[in-house]
């Protein structure tokens, strides 16, 4: 490549649950436009090193011969609109595409420290892919740093307490956190698909709103302790139930992202899962989509 | 000679002793299996050692009020439980 092709880069700098990141991105691109869901989470450059560096790079994607092993096509968290590869030094996620000229790429340092995505700036869906993938590398970089990125709708309480339900896509977590808000004074939604818990050094568990939130818009930079994980099920009735132990764990455990072939970041993942679950209630609430619903879970985790 | 799955990790969670294991398929789902107190406290001696029943019958012999005859039995015993979780590696 010759040199006055390398457009000029911006670094722009975001702290995501008091994690730094830095993106570069060509100076031309707007980012408060591109990723609008992160404007209230900017900061300043601070000492050190950021926890990821993410590097825009408005190039062909490689071809498939050089992704290297294919490792997901699934997960709970994510959807199924990419994949993922595991190459000696680096993992690459791909955003599928039919078009190949519309695929989105991004090759990771194995710790996820760096980052280069590879796409085309006037692709109408560029800041859609750039927040998933910035969602992908925060997640697992987070880990090593005893954040969790969850799945799950989170519900603040009194502006101190936050509740995560958790739960499949379609389990009713959007609902169940709606059904708060209306019958439950002093509620108001955190993070309804995306949020991240925190074990703080002190011990105490925090969950911090993300510039991700699923379908609903509620993008708050702002973070409660962290008073309890809720997994629920449709059911005929309303019943909450209290787990202790490797149940807790298991309740959790799902609703967790982490890319379970890199064993170092497995491993950090259930570290701070399993002090967090004996740090904060879990429990199970078969539910009905009814007020009855948000009293049950709110008295058991509020009145008991 | 068989050892210990060096890629898991012991951990007590509320009096649960637990080991998350990343399943490699190609489906998110990962399986937690729970030791009991003896399991786990073999566990923990038997790290980077060769797994064999003579050496922990000794173990158990050495902790417990047992016999030798049924120490052996449940070294047995607990080998083959090991080996039918998958958590054990040649």
């Amino acid at each position: 490549m010759e040199a006055n092709t390398t457009p000029e880069l911006t670094s722009h700098y975001y702290e995501i649950a008091d994690l730094q990141l830095e993106l570069r991105f060509p100076a031309r691109l707007n980012l408060n436009d591109i990723l609008p869901s992160f404007v209230g989470f900017r900061g300043e450059k601070r000492n050190g090193t950021p926890a990821a560096v993410v590097i825009f790079q408005e190039e062909e994607v490689p071809s498939e011969e050089e992704w290297g092993a294919l490792r997901s096509d699934i997960s709970l968290v994510w959807g199924d609109n990419f994949r993922f590869y595991e190459q000696e030094n680096a993992f690459v996620t791909l955003i599928k595409h039919t078009v190949k000229d519309k695929q989105w790429m991004m090759k990771s340092a194995k710790d996820f420290s760096e980052s280069r995505i590879y796409g085309k700036a006037d692709d109408a869906r560029m800041g859609e892919f750039v927040s998933w993938l910035l969602m992908v590398v925060f997640g697992q970089v987070g880990l090593q740093h005893r954040l969790i990125l969850i799945h799950a709708s989170v519900i603040a309480y009194q502006q101190r307490q936050g509740i995560a339900f958790l739960g499949k896509s379609g389990t009713g977590k959007s609902t169940h956190s709606r059904l708060w808000l209306q019958h439950i004074p002093n509620t108001e939604l955190l993070n309804d698909d995306n949020p991240v818990v925190r074990l703080e050094e002190d011990g105490k568990a925090m969950i911090y709103g993300t510039p991700w939130s699923g379908k609903t818009p509620c993008y708050k930079n702002k973070c409660v302790e962290l008073k309890g994980f809720v997994r629920l099920a449709q059911a005929p009735l309303n019943r909450f139930t209290r787990k202790k132990g490797v149940e807790s764990l298991v309740a959790v455990l799902p609703s967790c992202t982490a890319l379970r072939w890199n064993k170092d970041l497995f491993n950090a993942m259930t570290n701070t899962l399993s002090q967090l679950v004996e740090q904060v209630n879990v429990g199970y609430l078969e539910c009905l989509p009814d007020a009855e619903a948000a009293k049950t879970s709110y008295s058991a985790l509020f009145e008991e | 000679m068989m050892k210990l799955r060096q890629d898991l990790v012991l951990r007590k969670v509320g009096d649960d002793y637990i080991m998350v294991d990343p399943s490699q398929g190609m489906v998110d789902l990962s399986k937690v299996h729970t030791l009991n107190e003896t399991a786990a406290w073999l566990w923990e001696q038997l790290v980077d050692k060769e797994v064999n029943a003579a050496y922990i019958a000794e173990l158990l012999c050495e902790r417990y009020e047992v016999s030798q005859e049924k120490a052996a039995q449940d070294a047995e015993s607990l080998i083959q439980e090991f080996e039918k979780a998958g958590l054990l590696e040649a």
